[in-house]
This record gives C-alpha cells, sequence and structure tokens, in this order.
C-alpha cells in the first residue's frame, strides 16, 4: 500500500512571547491521500500557516508526530533533503531575487533538484514565455504568483504545498491558477493549500478542513459540510432593532428553518426551502409591527457551516 | 556534498543580483580609484619647499645678497627693516637676517628645525661669499625611488581595504536582506544544501574581487607607476586567501542576523578596528609596541603586510615574510567559513 502524502499526528506547536505563551496549533490530527486537492480554511491566525509550515520542515513542532511522503523531518539530516526532492513549496509571501529574469529564476530552481520539467516547459504551463526575459520586479502581481507556482513545480514534485496561492489576485489571474492546480492533479499530484477565500475551497479542494484556534473543527468534502448546515439555503434579512423584537425561541418555531444567527439588525437563516420559509417570516414580522429594509437568499457557503461552529466570520480574523 | 550544477546556478544569481546593481558597482570598483587618485596626490613626494627667509636689504652688501639669492634652498624677500620685523614677528619667515655686511645678525624659533636649516643655509652662502679659499665640495644626488613613496604603500592597503568591504558589506548585508525578505526561507524548502549555497557566495566574491584588484593594481602602477615587483601568481594566491578570510567574516557576522540594522552595526564594529590598526592608510608601527601585538588578530594586517612584502620587495610565496602571513589567513578563512556553516540560519 502506498503511504499518505501527508499524516500529522496530535500536532502541538506554542510559541512563547516573553511570559505568554501562545499555542498556534492544538493537537491536530489529519491525514490527506494522495491524489488529493486538500483545502485548509480558517480565518489568518488559526494555525493553517503554521501547521504547513511544520509540514514543509521549516519549523519544529513542539509535539506530534509528521509524516511527508512516508518519511519523517530530521533537522538537516539525509530524509529532509530527500522530501525536498519530492515537495514544492509556495510560501505566503512571495519575493524573488529582484535583479534576475522569469527563465533565470526559474533555472535556478530546476538547478536544485535531480528531476523535473524543462524550464520551457513550465513558463508554457503557467503563460509567462513572454515573460522569460522580464525581471520579476516588473512582473503583475498575478504574474509573480504564476512564477511562485511555477517554481514551486519545477521539479514535478508529488506533493505540493500552496500557502494562500491567490491571494490578492484579480477573479481572472486566480482562474487561470485553479486550472494549473486542476492540471496538476489531473497528472497524479497531490495538494496542500491554505487559503481564506471560501469560494476557491469550495470550487477546488475535494476536501476541506476548517481549522480554528490550532484545532479543525470541521472535516469533509464542501458538499458534505455545508450539508451539516442543515439546509442548502441562506435566508439573509435585515430589520432594524430585529434582535430586541423577536426571542430565539420564536424564530426556532418558524416552520422550515434549520438554524438562526441573530444579530442587531440582521437575521440570518438556514433553511432547506426558502419559499416555503418567507411567508412565515414575513407574518411574523407583521404580527410584531415590523417592517424589512432588504431580503436575500443564496445557496449556503463554507463561510455559513465556519459560522454556525464559531458564531464568527471567516474574515473577522484579518482586522485583528 | 556539493553539486557543481547547482554551485554553478547559485554563483551566477549572486554575481548578477551584484553585476546589476549600478550602485554597488561603483563602491567596489569606482570608490578605490577615487581614494587611490585623491590621496596618492595629496601625499605625493613634491619638490622640497623653498625655505622662506627675510633680510634687511639695507644692511647688506650686494656681494652677499647675490650670494644668499644664488643658493636654490633659500626664498628671499629683501623687505625694509621695519616690514621685516612685523612680517617675522607674525611668523611668516623662518628666519630674520639683519645687522651689517660686516657682522650678519640672525634671529630664528630654534623648536623649529626648518629655522635651523635655514640658519646653516644662509651662514653657509655668506661664509663662502667672504673667503677666497677654495671650497671642499661634496657631491650630493638627490633620490626619490618607486617603491618607497606612500603611495606605493597606499595601493597595497587599498587592496586589502576593499576585499574588506566587499567581504563584509558585500555578503553579509546581501544575505541579510535575502533572509529579511524571506528570499533564504524560499530556498530552505528547496534540496538545495546551506554548503552549496555559502560556498557559491564565495565563489561569486571571487569573481568580482581579482578584477577589482586588478583594476586597482592597473590604476597604480598606470597613474603613479607604483611597481610590482613579486609574482603574480603570488599576488593572485593573496588576494584570493584575503577574499575568502573577509568573506568567511561576512557571512558569519550574518549567518544569523535578523535585521539590516543588526548587520549594519555588526560590520562598522568589525570594520573600524581594521580601517585604524590595519594599517591601511598609516603604519602600525606608529602605535605602542603593545597595541601592536594585539593588531595582530586582525586579518587585514597580515595581508597587508604579505602584499607589500611581495609588491615592493619581491618576497615570494615561501619567503618567511610571507608564508607566515598566507598561514594565518588561511587558518582564518577555514575557520569563519566552517563556523558560518555550522552557524547559519534561514529564517
Amino acid at each position: 500500500m502506498v503511504e499518505a502524502a501527508i499524516e500529522i499526528k496530535e500536532l502541538r506547536k506554542v510559541f512563547s512571547k516573553g511570559r505568554d505563551k501562545v499555542i498556534a496549533v492544538d493537537d491536530l490530527s489529519l491525514v490527506i491521500e494522495r491524489g488529493e486537492i486538500f483545502g485548509l480554511l480558517g480565518p489568518n491566525g488559526a494555525g493553517k500557516t503554521t501547521t504547513v509550515e511544520i509540514c514543509e520542515g521549516l519549523q519544529d513542532p513542539t509535539s506530534g508526530d509528521v509524516a511527508i511522503l512516508g518519511s519523517r523531518w530530521k533537522a538537516g539530516g539525509r530524509d529532509a533533503t530527500a522530501i525536498r526532492q519530492r515537495i514544492g513549496v509556495t510560501l505566503q509571501d512571495t519575493r524573488f531575487f529582484e535583479k534576475q529574469s522569469v527563465r533565470e529564476v526559474l533555472t535556478l530552481f530546476r538547478s536544485f533538484y535531480e528531476h523535473g520539467r524543462t524550464v520551457d516547459e513550465v513558463m508554457g504551463m503557467f503563460s509567462l514565455e513572454e515573460k522569460a526575459r522580464t525581471r520579476t520586479t516588473h512582473l503583475s502581481g498575478g504574474q509573480r504568483q504564476r512564477l511562485a507556482v511555477a517554481c514551486a513545480m519545477v521539479s514535478d514534485p508529488e506533493l505540493l504545498f500552496l500557502d494562500e496561492p491567490t491571494t490578492g489576485l484579480d477573479p481572472q489571474a486566480r482562474r487561470q491558477l485553479w486550472d494549473a492546480i486542476r492540471d496538476y492533479q489531473a497528472g497524479g499530484g497531490t495538494v496542500l493549500l491554505t487559503t481564506h477565500y471560501m469560494e476557491e475551497a469550495e470550487s477546488l479542494c475535494g476536501r476541506v478542513g476548517i481549522v480554528d484556534r490550532g484545532r479543525i473543527i470541521a472535516l469533509g468534502t464542501p458538499t458534505e459540510l455545508i450539508a451539516t448546515t442543515g439546509g442548502a439555503h441562506i435566508v439573509e434579512a435585515n430589520i432594524e432593532g430585529i434582535s430586541s423584537a423577536i426571542s430565539s425561541e420564536e424564530l426556532a418555531l418558524l416552520p422550515g428553518v434549520e438554524a438562526h444567527t441573530l444579530t442587531e439588525d440582521q437575521l440570518v437563516l438556514t433553511v432547506a426551502a426558502p419559499h416555503l420559509v418567507v411567508p412565515g417570516l414575513i407574518n411574523l414580522l407583521a404580527q410584531k409591527g415590523m417592517s424589512m429594509d432588504g431580503l436575500a437568499t443564496r445557496h449556503a457557503s463554507l463561510e455559513d457551516v465556519f459560522m454556525n461552529l464559531t458564531g464568527r466570520h471567516l474574515r473577522d480574523g484579518e482586522s485583528s | 556534498m556539493i553539486r557543481l550544477r547547482v554551485l554553478k546556478q547559485v554563483t551566477l544569481l549572486t554575481f548578477t543580483e551584484f553585476v546589476r546593481t549600478p550602485g554597488s558597482m561603483f563602491w567596489t570598483y569606482g570608490f578605490p580609484l577615487v581614494m587611490a587618485l585623491s590621496l596618492g596626490l595629496a601625499f605625493r613626494n613634491s619638490e622640497p619647499l623653498a625655505l622662506r627667509i627675510a633680510v634687511v636689504e639695507s644692511d647688506f652688501s650686494a656681494a652677499q645678497l647675490d650670494a644668499l639669492r644664488a643658493n636654490q634652498r633659500l626664498a628671499l624677500s629683501l623687505l625694509p627693516r621695519q616690514r621685516a620685523r612685523e612680517e617675522f614677528d607674525r611668523g611668516r619667515f623662518l628666519l630674520l637676517v639683519s645687522g651689517s655686511a660686516a657682522k650678519p645678525g640672525i634671529e630664528l624659533d630654534p623648536s623649529r628645525p626648518e629655522s635651523e636649516l635655514a640658519k646653516l643655509h644662509v651662514w653657509r652662502s655668506l661664509q663662502i661669499q667672504a673667503s677666497s679659499e677654495p671650497q671642499l665640495k661634496i657631491e650630493t644626488i638627490d633620490v626619490v625611488k618607486p617603491g618607497s613613496r606612500y603611495i606605493d604603500w597606499l595601493i597595497p592597503g587599498l587592496i586589502g581595504l576593499n576585499l574588506l568591504g566587499a567581504g563584509l558589506w558585500g555578503v553579509g548585508f546581501n544575505l541579510v536582506q535575502m533572509r529579511v525578505k524571506n528570499i533564504l526561507r524560499r530556498m530552505h524548502v528547496t534540496p538545495m544544501r546551506r554548503s552549496e549555497f555559502l560556498l557559491a557566495f564565495l565563489l561569486s566574491r571571487l569573481f568580482l574581487v581579482l578584477p577589482e584588484s586588478a583594476v586597482i593594481l592597473g590604476f597604480g602602477a598606470w597613474v603613479f607607476g607604483v611597481p610590482i615587483h613579486g609574482s603574480w601568481l603570488v599576488i593572485t594566491v593573496l588576494i584570493v586567501l584575503g577574499a575568502v578570510s573577509f568573506t568567511g567574516l561576512g557571512l558569519l557576522l550574518a549567518s544569523r542576523v535578523r535585521t539590516i540594522e543588526t548587520v549594519s552595526g555588526m560590520m562598522n564594529l568589525a570594520m573600524l578596528p581594521m580601517w585604524l590598526f590595519g594599517g591601511c592608510f598609516f603604519s602600525v608601527e606608529r602605535f605602542p609596541e603593545l597595541v601592536q601585538r594585539i593588531t595582530w588578530i586582525l586579518p587585514i594586517n597580515h595581508f597587508n603586510e604579505a602584499l607589500r612584502n611581495v609588491m615592493t620587495e619581491g618576497a615570494g610565496l615561501f619567503d618567511s615574510s610571507v608564508i607566515a602571513h598566507v598561514g594565518f589567513l588561511g587558518g582564518f578563512g577555514v575557520i569563519t567559513l566552517g563556523l558560518a556553516v555550522r552557524l547559519f540560519r534561514w529564517s
């Protein structure tokens, strides 16, 4: 039997900042099979990057066990170099040597590996041929990101780590990268990526792990996870002063409501069939003498899964 | 195990990163030449200065004044008594010559050696003029030989300083910058080994410093006629060893530093004693004996001393005035490089 691509057991990582101890990863266990595109989804500071960097051999775990393609990192040992021959990595902060051209950067990275694709082949995969002679400082954000992934793929790795690969990209550049990642998977590759874009996780990943405060709080295919919210649809209504006028119990009694979240001016219902729920809601509001400022229904997303589990928005972490 | 393919690519990388930065090209190639030119001109061996003396014209005979004028080393000012006195008191002249034709008098400040010298010249010229007897002629020849001038001494020191600057700033600064930008982290997740990486840094330095040193040597020879008596091969060996030592020091200092500010401070701290006590601009022999002994731990002293012995005396690699320094530089390079590879951190 072939080993799993990544096997993480009871991983913990504690940072000491002065007297304070910050638990970045808290007893996290996870198995990623070969051929998967697996996404770690969560707000900033959830522990995604720390987990991935431990897998990449960039950080040492405080405790726990990590096996990459059946091998383990031992500081600076022979195994480490052997693992690095088989993996490709992009880091969150992508910067290159400034005075080098695209071709030179790829040639450099290619020289590190025993096996791999030719530089021309990789430039073709990421539509970088026209930029072959352009210095990295003169590339656009999307081109730079493509170059970063190209560097990770120049060795034709068995396992690819992508840390927020599409952050800051426009939709078209994002889609281009997604296509490249899908092609890589179609060729038998395995991907572990982190993202805080739920669309990215939903459209790209076979399985998703939602990470919060160093733990995986939900794991499964995007469809499975969305199904756990109880309904496939979300009804959002904006009503001034709703939280003081209507109680949680009253909402739960509404027919067809699977789950709900109530904030000061907003009501979010998870439902199976919006057309059956909305009339009841309007009736209830009429009884209370309130009116809606707006109503929207949409398909449930991983964002809603996260909200149901934590009561917070995925993006909340960004401001803090 | 070092893979040549990787070594070649990373050397090419660090080399081109440097060459494509115009600023660093100036500091490497332009700056030492500017320094050689300005110091060479400022301290050039000029004609001996004439000795300025004031003579009260009315006190002496025409023959006496002619005799004084005939002395090439004296710059005479023939003045009225009052003015001669005033200007001498203001320190504009070394001597005030007055009195009478029969009994000349000389006033001078005995603490100024030049005044004593001027007194002797005046005294001798007047003696010759007064005496009818033939004088004993002593033939003197003025000698200014290339090899013994300040510029001849300075050029090897400038090469040493340049190697030092290239090794510390060129390597240490760039390395820390790559660490700050997380480029080193990206390198770390590849199968490239740190020995390959650091060795490539060293190699790219060698490719830079050899032509750089040749430029300084050529400039010295062309503009100032600085002689090179020793063999080019030995000079090359010395430059390579110097570059290895200083690059080793640069890599060691930068092996773990995470900010540009810190590494700048460390570099300056390492540079300062080498500038002051490294025998680059002036000889270490000016310092007290104890200080001289301590300064022998500075690699730049060994480099400068060995290069001077080779250039001006034509010493060979295995001469006692060279081989000990070569040994020191080699040892210093091996130790610093070894420590750097050991201590180096990617992030």
